[in-house]
């Protein structure tokens, strides 16, 4: 870059800066922030995040400030060395998996090594026979060999069991040939795969004596450990750029007529006896459930966090951001308005805060109810108990499923929004959200598209509305609130929504109940086809899981943490939060409420001037709710959502002296062929 | 290099499916076409260009996504020169450089050039200095940039900080800018390459008596800012580009910053301000509503633009989702071949309300663009009656247009599942480009307060004066809500739909939310701010009528066969219904639509759009969006998605061409070079 003329680098932004603003934000919330963020992550976190923090940025590969400006190939392979270089700390400094996770976090890029850490071992360590554990998983753990998971292809995502790849059973010598049939056969999409793994877990259809068993998992060595180059008759690749994960080498994966040892495929449920050369099937499928329970419960609990950095970023800034003078403002404000306080601006961001901390309340509340009934499965002695523990577990699946789709659509949606209320600037790579945003997308395709998702929390809806009208027994909180629902159905209910707040969570229950039995309706009584109520289901499973993310917050809020508990004035707040997400869901949906009787037309219009009222008794509390989420600056790289404030030196700053482009001089005449004149 | 993977073959045939796809439907796409795409000769114009550039290899678009910004750039500035060389060879009018633009879909520099910089240099300058400009803007002698926005400020305009202070004696401007919000931001053009800008600066001219200054607001410059021979910046000022975005790579949208920079008494732009250069005197003159007619006319082609963009999004998710199959039907009896997946309502609700939008955005952009070809002359003669109105709307439809299509493209995309994520799709680049239009010619959010602040007006005279003539429609309107009761219209006959009382519906609801803003804001004296989102939903429904109002017009004036004119009737209901379900609240609240039609509308939307689903591939081929424009595998014409895919991933891709060395003790990155550590290098 050209040396900066001293009469720039004497340049001030205009007055009052934004640190002096954030400054007054913060003194006007009577907010206990560091309070507030112990009570959302805890304490070892937050010493883990400090610990990590500190050792990431000490290490020069870990400096982002080039992240905006280079292209894919340079980027990939920068996260690659970063990849390593944090393998190599992990090692040197012994972390633990949750020390690993946070590194992620903040490093904020999908690394290429991600997938080995994550779906590859997961798979190992639940799928493979003993022998398989000591042979591949201890290797693995170690990063002596690098893997993936291979289940989707070109041809076929979401429908698992149209997978084309086969792994036909050789009795002659005891092998499997694994075969891509055709081009749809390719496996797709793969993280890690492009050019980091040299094993996969491959799911193919296996065949033994001529019968398709369905899919199963097979490890594979796919390249040649010491060239790296893919092994004969394996074709291998990334697929290339992307909207986003461009830091992710997602690759391509073909075999032609590839033969694998016996011991490749995973044996720890269902295997082929070389001995027999005879099929033997899984016990039982409760355990895979269970892996795809976690992984969605995972992506509902990281949804807020993943929310609460894009609304940190706009939140701040709008703060800092000034535009018009508000002609009838109080004479107190002077100057230009801070466009946070535009009651546009606040209705589109203080309901998205108020949605980081209901999802993220939900999310925990989710994986503490994987792992309690995940339990009670392990724990089981009896059959009775066993079957109760399974239903315990659909009835978590189901849950899994439909907060996985609202909470990963809550948070896409959410995070464009907030980079659109910051204006021009949020069209910045430097706004920081941008990058969340799109490496945040896949979120509401993998795991279960967010549409189709939808339908398995429709079934178990409706198989839980037809027991409970054939008198089944309350054994859980969907049983008790359809239960009550029937009860009442002919009576009516009245909730007070806006006096009592247990009325307010029990009139999204019985929305959900309407729909559940609306819906049984249609199916049993109107005998409509499976594929005409798509849209309704959708409806359905998005207003369950609104229900249960309300309940959860509203549980969160009357449970006594004795270990972090707030002060009255703070919990006051939380339940303005509370409210904030409530009535304004209720207010996008009124039509449901309105039609399943649970409110009338008076209380909805009620309802829209309450939350403009919340809307004003958060807003002095803004900044310091973002505070509390405790995001470093290391982690958001964002000049907008600087926790100082001091967006505008920092814009500049990156754009004047970081910026590459800047080194070259154009030519900028049409007539002369000539495009770069000179380089710095 | 050939390999086992050539002569593998899809699962499925997709240019098969396709092809049968457009045999079941007796749709004339080519009459459809003609009818959409008839103005300025456009499909003619299209084939006409696209054939050029897609057989010159600098506009192959291929690897694009994986360039780095400068490389972006650096490629964006050859094709610009390389246009503006064509433009000559094949001696090509504006409209066809625009279709060129168009067509190699990236923002680059000269975009600014016809756009902002030479409109505002033509408005702004007296005939003396259009005679000594526009002919050597027009031959690209001159490059330009529009520089308006600041650091610190962008909507408010009036709150700009750069300054251009006259000095007497010297008889010269002095531009400057006396903090770091004052520097010039966002100006495309400015950060590599213009030679000059207009500069819109504090115009203040030092006070006869005393100190200090008489401000006069801001004002627009010309000045060079960069060397003929060098082009480095002038002394005195400093410029660069602004850095990486979210879309817009191959532009140099840049900062500019001066010290105290002296210009010519002549820079200032006088066509409606004059500064006397010897007495500093200040004088306006003329009437500057011609400037807001240029901007209604952007706005005509903005929404014009938008409808296209969404098009093109449709027709990639459409192709692709009628090709894509997964999962046997549930209630299927034998298994049989798996369901194309726009053949399930959740991706129908996603995708075919778009594709009616599509043509709704069609026929009002025409509409607006037809008025305002009328009302040009008018204006041309100092007549303004007609602008007002206009002006109001146009910002209304501005916000929603482009939010259709920026969500729109968002939602076709994920409707792909998995591979919409991939570059291939062809939806990366657009939407990312096409995010910055909710932002950029008005905030989307800020400017429906001009709809509503003008419909508050209205209602204001309406009510005052209740007989009272006017040419406004929305006068008429208002004068019927005020002597009505709630008419609850009821939409549905049986399996008859309305298109009547729809209308009805749409303009009854918009003159119930005008009043109940007049109602707040005059009668009950509420602060602006405090109804700004009340105002917001006013601006969209009354902006969703006329979107409405247009189809309707258009439908019952269509001259197409009657096959095709049935199934854009389809699409008419279709837009109208969906967009009423998608707030039924306020439909019903305001008292428009009848309960009973408000129960039965989510069954005539499936209803429709399993009438629309058999023609929805014909529908997105009148588009006629031509392959090197979609650039997506998943999209193309032809159907043939996969093998797309994969060669792109295979053949394409220069991740592929590298081994890496994945092992994690080493620090080596490219197996074999020995690079270990040098990362850090380039860092
Ligand atoms: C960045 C990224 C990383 C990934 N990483 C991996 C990985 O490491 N390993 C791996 O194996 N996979 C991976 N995947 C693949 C991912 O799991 C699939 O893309 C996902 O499961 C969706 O499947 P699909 O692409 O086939 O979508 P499709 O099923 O083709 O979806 C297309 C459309 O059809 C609709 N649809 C499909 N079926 C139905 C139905 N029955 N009813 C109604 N609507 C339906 C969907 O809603 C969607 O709108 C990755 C994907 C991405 C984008
Ligand atoms: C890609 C791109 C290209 C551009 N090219 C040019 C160019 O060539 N020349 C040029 O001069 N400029 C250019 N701009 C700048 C552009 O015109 C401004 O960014 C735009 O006008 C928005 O202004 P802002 O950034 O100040 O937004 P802000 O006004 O700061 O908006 C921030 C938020 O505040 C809200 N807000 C602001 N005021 C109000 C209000 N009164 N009431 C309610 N809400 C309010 C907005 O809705 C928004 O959510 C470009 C911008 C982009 C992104």
């Amino acid at each position: 870059m050209a040396p900066v003329p001293p009469w720039v680098k004497k340049l001030r932004p205009a007055e009052p800066l934004g640190s002096q603003l954030l400054d007054a934000e913060r003194a006007k919330s009577s907010i206990p922030v560091d309070k507030l963020t112990l009570f959302l992550y805890g304490q070892e976190f937050i010493d883990i995040k400090a610990k990590i923090l500190k050792i990431l940025q000490a290490e020069p590969l870990f400096d982002k400030s080039q992240n905006y400006f280079q292209g894919r190939v340079e980027r990939w392979e920068k996260s690659l060395a970063r990849a390593k270089r944090l393998r190599q700390l992990a090692v040197e400094h012994d972390w633990s998996l949750e020390d690993h996770n946070v590194a992620v976090d903040l490093i904020a890029e999908p690394i290429p090594y991600m997938l080995h850490g994550t779906m590859f071992l997961l798979t190992l360590f639940s799928q493979c026979s003993d022998e398989q554990g000591a042979k591949y998983f201890m290797r693995a753990m170690d990063y002596k060999i690098i893997g993936c998971y291979a289940q989707t292809e070109l041809g076929h995502g979401s429908n698992v069991k149209g997978l084309e790849t086969t792994a036909t059973w050789n009795s002659d010598d005891k092998t499997f040939t694994i075969h891509s049939p055709t081009l749809t056969a390719s496996k797709w999409w793969i993280g890690t795969l492009g050019r980091t793994a040299n094993h996969a877990v491959v799911m193919a259809q296996l065949i033994v004596n001529g019968k398709n068993h369905g899919p199963h998992p097979f490890i594979v060595k796919i390249r040649d450990m010491k060239t790296h180059q893919p092994l004969e008759n394996i074709h291998v690749g990334d697929v290339g750029p992307k909207i986003g994960y461009n830091t992710m080498d997602n690759g391509f994966l073909l075999f032609n007529n590839h033969k694998v040892p016996h011991e490749a495929m995973l044996a720890k449920f269902s295997s082929v006896d070389p001995e027999t050369n005879q099929y033997v099937p899984p016990k039982s499928a409760a355990q895979v459930y269970g892996t795809m329970t976690w992984v969605r419960s995972t992506i509902v609990w990281q949804s807020g966090g993943y929310l609460a950095r894009g609304v940190t970023i706009a939140v701040r800034y709008c703060a800092v951001r000034r535009q018009f003078k508000d002609e009838e403002a109080p004479d107190s404000q002077k100057g230009e308005t801070q466009v946070l306080d535009y009651s546009m601006v606040a209705y589109r961001l203080l309901p998205l805060l108020a949605a980081c901390y209901a999802l993220h309340f939900t999310g925990k509340i989710m994986m503490d109810m994987y792992q309690q009934k995940q339990g009670l499965l392990t724990d089981s002695t009896s059959k009775q108990e066993q079957e109760f523990a399974i239903a315990e577990l659909a009835d978590l699946h189901a849950t899994s499923c439909g907060l996985k789709s609202l909470a990963s659509t809550t948070t896409a949606d959410g995070l464009e929004t907030s980079r659109r209320a910051c204006g021009g600037h949020g069209y910045s790579s430097f706004s920081g959200i941008g990058d969340v945003s799109t490496n945040y997308l896949p979120n509401v395709t993998w795991e279960g598209d967010n549409y189709m998702l939808t339908q398995q929390v429709a079934r178990y809806l409706i198989k839980t509305a037809r027991s409970v009208m054939d008198g089944a027994p309350i054994t859980n909180d969907t049983t008790k609130i359809f239960s009550y629902y029937q009860s009442r159905a002919e009576i009516g209910a009245a909730f007070d929504v806006l006096g009592s707040d247990t009325d307010l969570v029990a009139a999204f229950a019985w929305r959900s109940a309407y729909l559940s039995f609306d819906a049984m309706r249609q199916r049993d009584e109107a005998k409509k086809p499976w594929n005409d109520l798509l849209v309704d289901f959708y409806r359905l499973s998005k207003a369950h899981s609104q229900y249960f993310i309300v309940k959860n917050f509203y549980d969160t809020l009357v449970t006594e943490d004795p270990e972090n508990a707030l002060d009255d004035d703070t919990k006051g707040i939380m339940y303005l939060l509370f409210r904030l997400y409530a009535l304004h869901t209720l207010e996008s949906e009124a039509n449901e409420f309105f039609t399943s009787s649970a409110l009338t037309v008076h209380q909805i219009t009620l309802c829209r001037a309450t939350v403009m009222r919340l809307l004003k008794e958060i807003r002095p509390h803004a900044v310091t709710l973002v505070d509390a989420w405790d995001f470093p600056d290391f982690q958001l790289d964002s000049s907008l959502g600087r926790k100082d404030g001091d967006v505008y030196s920092d814009m500049f700053y990156r754009a004047s002296e970081l910026n590459p482009l800047n080194d070259l001089t154009a030519d900028p005449y049409p007539d002369s062929p000539v495009i770069v004149k000179s380089r710095l | 290099m050939p390999d086992f993977t050539d002569s593998l073959k899809p699962q499925y045939d997709g240019q098969a499916i396709l092809e049968a796809e457009r045999n079941r439907s007796p749709i004339q796409v080519h009459e459809l076409s003609k009818h959409l795409l008839s103005r300025n000769n456009f499909l003619e114009r299209q084939s006409k260009i696209v054939s050029i550039l897609q057989n010159d290899p600098l506009f192959s678009k291929r690897n694009q996504l994986n360039m780095s910004r400068p490389d972006r750039f650096h490629v964006g500035l050859a094709r610009n020169k390389k246009l503006r060389r064509l433009a000559k060879q094949y001696a090509w009018d504006l409209e066809d450089y625009k279709m060129a633009e168009y067509l190699t879909d990236e923002m680059s520099p000269y975009h600014l050039q016809h756009g902002m910089f030479a409109t505002s240099v033509f408005q702004q300058s007296s005939d003396e200095q259009r005679a000594e400009w526009l002919p050597a803007v027009r031959d690209f002698k001159v490059l330009g940039c529009y520089a308006q926005t600041e650091l610190g400020h962008g909507s408010n305009v009036r709150g700009v900080e750069a300054t251009a202070t006259y000095d007497l004696k010297a008889q010269q401007w002095v531009l400057h800018s006396p903090t770091l919000t004052a520097s010039k931001w966002w100006n495309g053009a400015l950060g590599r390459v213009a030679t000059h800008a207009v500069v819109i600066a504090q115009l203040q001219i030092p006070k006869k008596e005393g100190t200090g200054y008489d401000s006069h607001g801001p004002h627009q410059f010309l000045c060079r800012i960069r060397d003929e021979k060098t082009h480095q910046p002038l002394d005195g000022i400093v410029i660069g580009d602004i850095g990486p975005k979210y879309g817009y790579a191959s532009m140099d949208n840049g900062y500019m910053l001066f010290d105290n920079f002296r210009i010519p008494h002549s820079a200032l732009l006088c066509r409606y301000s004059k500064v006397d250069p010897k007495t500093g005197a200040f004088q306006r003159q003329g009437h500057p509503a011609i400037v807001y007619g240029t901007l209604t006319a952007t706005r005509g082609a903005i929404i014009l633009n938008a409808r296209l963009v969404l098009a093109r999004a449709v027709t990639i998710a459409i192709r692709y989702t009628s090709i894509r199959r997964q999962f046997q039907d549930r209630d299927a009896e034998t298994s049989s071949q798996e369901v194309a997946v726009l053949d399930y309502p959740t991706v129908q609700i996603r995708l075919l309300p778009l594709l009616a939008t599509s043509l709704a955005l069609h026929y009002t952009g025409e509409a607006v663009s037809d008025h305002f070809k009328k009302s040009a002359a008018k204006i041309e003669n100092g007549d303004f009656s007609a602008l007002a109105e206009m002006h109001a709307l146009s910002s209304g439809l501005k916000s929603l247009c482009t939010q259709y299509a920026a969500d729109g493209i968002e939602t076709c995309r994920r409707s792909m599942g998995g591979h919409g994520f991939h570059g291939a799709s062809g939806l990366v680049g657009i939407n990312s480009d096409y995010l910055s239009k909710p932002t950029v010619e008005g905030d989307n959010w800020m400017i429906t307060q001009q709809v509503a602040s003008y419909l508050i007006k209205k209602m204001d005279e309406v009510v005052t004066n209740t007989a009272g003539k006017s040419k406004d429609t929305v006068v008429g309107q208002f004068q019927s809500f005020l002597t009505a009761k709630k008419p609850f219209y009821t939409l549905f006959q049986g399996s008859e739909i309305n298109a009547k009382e729809i209308l009805n519906a749409f303009e009854w609801r918009s003159a119930y939310l005008s009043h109940e803003a007049y109602q707040a804001r005059i009668v009950q004296k509420k602060s602006w701010t405090s109804l700004l989102i009340q105002l917001h939903k006013l601006s969209r429904a009354y902006s969703e009528m006329v979107l409405v109002t247009n189809f309707f017009n258009a439908i019952q004036s269509s001259n197409l066969s009657i096959e095709t004119a049935k199934v854009i009737e389809q699409c008419f209901y279709l837009y109208a219904l969906y967009t009423i379900d998608n707030d039924p609240r306020s439909f019903s609240t305001t008292g428009a639509v009848a309960d009973a039609s408000m129960d039965a509308l989510p069954d005539h939307i499936l209803d429709i759009m399993s009438q629309i689903r058999p023609h929805a591939v014909k529908l997105v081929d009148a588009w006629a969006i031509p392959d090197y424009l979609l650039n997506s595998a998943l999209g193309r014409y032809d159907g043939k998605v996969y093998e797309d895919l994969f060669h792109r991933a295979h053949h394409e891709n220069p991740l592929n061409k590298t081994t890496f060395n994945p092992h994690w003790e080493d620090e080596e990155i490219v197996l074999g070079s020995g690079d270990g550590g040098k990362i850090l290098s380039k860092l």
